[in-house]
């Protein structure tokens, strides 16, 4: 299996704006990896391979294919939700 | 003695913001319900925004009055000081004449409080008690805190928890502003008690703070959320900066030939830009850039076409210049410039022919950044230097061309709390990445069936 690099080793991340470790990249889209994280830490170790040890290929499709929402478009959408959860 | 800087008068600043909605040659396509295919309203946003703001978001007059009690605040900082780049044309041995409109003398550094001052004054007339927003970093966070204090409201930020202990420096700043910033997920929500319960050590993620922010915001009547780029009434905000630059330019009897900005969610660069833009309607040559990151080419590649904003096809269509909702731009170092989406306002006016979007490498940025403070003194944030390395790009044409081009930029904010990202430029850390084309083609063909925006002519 191919290893993690250390929470010693930071890069900067783009969404937030500074520099950040690859287990919180592992695990920003909540159970499932931040779909960027094939991207940010390319080149620095084999973090595909590390993904699809990990992943089945539909769920690693599902992960890195499905794109991050604009948040312009999906305000509408984060309302609705919003309204659904305040009404449970 | 060079007079380096051109300082407006406080009794000249401007007293209207610039709407260029009804002066475009194509007006904006509304935004498509992605159930019903059916136009989306300004209403939709009602729940979260107070009610002069949606009115700014579709109006139609050209010039809307800046309030008295945000020109009040605007003085704490502006008018912003519009600089001739004397140092950086030297050592450029360029002919052309460099001028920066400096946004990073607003009290929290950039451009971002002239559209938080606003809107904090027309939540506080329409009886808003709080807003809320979500934030990374802490650069919108912060300049929101700070527009919440001079009107009396309370700002409520969602911060990223990660980014909460990892970056103290905007935090405080939020809180000694008076803000209450809260690390996400929190307890206050029920988006953020429901992921707690299922990980309490979760270090959040902007998804996760957008939701409880928005929550926030939904769940009271007396709060609202805001947003700090992309929407039309951010943008028209924003304008006072190219207001501004055209009245200084006027007292040295200057025009540019070319305007430059760094584009991400588009607002800051608008704002300088759209009233050039105007002048170019109406007839004037001046050549006006829109800076983007070649790792993420939703303009230079993209075609304009009404895009699903998420994989699940479940939220508003909206057109944009776009590589389709399959499109995940390779990383920068940038945090601002990376959108999926480039404001609606400005890709139409790059589709009308209006703007020329250019694309520049992250390590020529981050030279190109160190070059600006070596010269001219000033450390730049990471998203000013992709208009600088544009500007050094424009001079050196220049210079070849032996043409004393007039070129004006936005120096849209300091760098000052960003410079983890220079150790790592400098450290040799970062790398350059351009989207290889079968990429491009396989993202624009997710696309192709999509309905296309009317275009005049076309």
């Amino acid at each position: 299996m191919i290893p993690a690099p250390p929470d010693s080793f930071l890069i900067r991340c783009p969404k937030l704006g500074h520099q950040i470790y690859f287990s919180y990249c592992e695990r920003e889209g909540g159970s499932f990896p931040c779909p960027k994280a094939l991207d940010c830490w390319h080149g620095i170790f084999s973090v595909e391979e590390y993904f699809r040890e990990r992943y089945e290929q539909e769920v690693f499709e599902g992960i890195f294919f499905a794109k991050p929402k604009p948040k312009l478009l999906t305000l509408v959408e984060l309302i609705e939700k919003a309204k659904e959860r305040i009404k449970k | 003695m060079e007079a380096k800087k051109i300082l407006l008068p406080e009794r000249e600043i401007p007293r209207q913001w610039y709407n260029i909605l009804p002066d475009m040659p194509n007006p904006l396509q509304p935004p498509l319900h992605p159930g019903t295919g059916q136009p989306i309203g300004p209403e939709a946003l009602e729940p979260i925004f107070p009610m002069p703001l949606i009115e700014q978001e579709v109006s139609q007059k050209q010039f809307i009055e800046i309030p008295e009690e945000v020109l009040d605040k605007y003085l704490l900082w502006r008018p912003t000081p519009l600089y001739r780049a004397y140092h950086l044309e030297r050592h450029l041995g360029t002919p052309a004449r460099i001028y920066f409109k400096n946004e990073g003398v607003s009290p929290p550094g950039s451009h971002k409080p002239n559209t938080a001052v606003a809107q904090a004054y027309y939540n506080k007339i329409s009886g808003t008690k709080r807003i809320t927003t979500e934030t990374g970093a802490g650069q919108w966070g912060s300049a929101l805190c700070f527009a919440c204090n001079l009107f009396g409201i309370e700002a409520k930020v969602f911060m990223v928890k990660v980014s909460f202990y990892q970056k103290p420096y905007r935090r405080l700043m939020m809180e000694v502003w008076g803000g209450n910033c809260i690390p996400s997920p929190s307890n206050e929500t029920n988006a953020g008690r429901a992921i707690l319960e299922k990980d309490p050590d979760s270090p959040g993620s902007l998804g996760i703070a957008i939701s409880e922010a928005v929550e926030a915001a939904v769940s009271d009547p007396d709060t609202k959320y805001s947003l700090g780029s992309v929407l039309n009434h951010v943008l028209l905000h924003q304008t006072i900066i190219g207001l501004e630059a055209q009245k200084q330019l006027a007292m040295l009897g200057e025009y540019p030939h070319v305007v430059i900005g760094c584009a991400g969610g588009g607002s800051n660069f608008a704002g300088l830009a759209l009233p050039f833009v105007r002048d170019k309607i109406n007839g004037k040559e001046v050549d006006i850039i829109a800076v983007e990151p070649a790792s993420c080419p939703t303009m230079t590649k993209g075609p304009f076409a009404y895009d699903h904003g998420d994989t699940m096809r479940l939220t508003p269509l909206l057109p944009m210049h776009t590589l389709g909702h399959g499109f995940i731009p390779a990383p920068i170092h940038a945090g601002g410039l990376r959108y999926h989406g480039m404001a609606p306002i400005v890709s139409q006016l790059v589709v009308d022919g209006l703007i020329r979007p250019e694309a520049v490498h992250q390590l020529e940025t981050f030279k190109a950044g160190i070059t600006f403070a070596r010269s001219e003194g000033f450390i730049p944030a990471p998203e000013t230097d992709h208009a600088i390395a544009m500007v050094i790009r424009e001079a050196l044409k220049a210079k070849e061309e032996g043409k004393e081009k007039v070129i004006l930029f936005n120096w849209s904010g300091h760098g000052l709390v960003d410079l983890a990202a220079y150790d790592a430029y400098m450290s040799g850390k970062l790398s350059d990445y351009e989207l290889p084309e079968e990429e491009i083609q396989r993202a624009l063909a997710e696309i192709a069936n999509l309905p296309k925006p009317k275009i005049k002519g076309r």
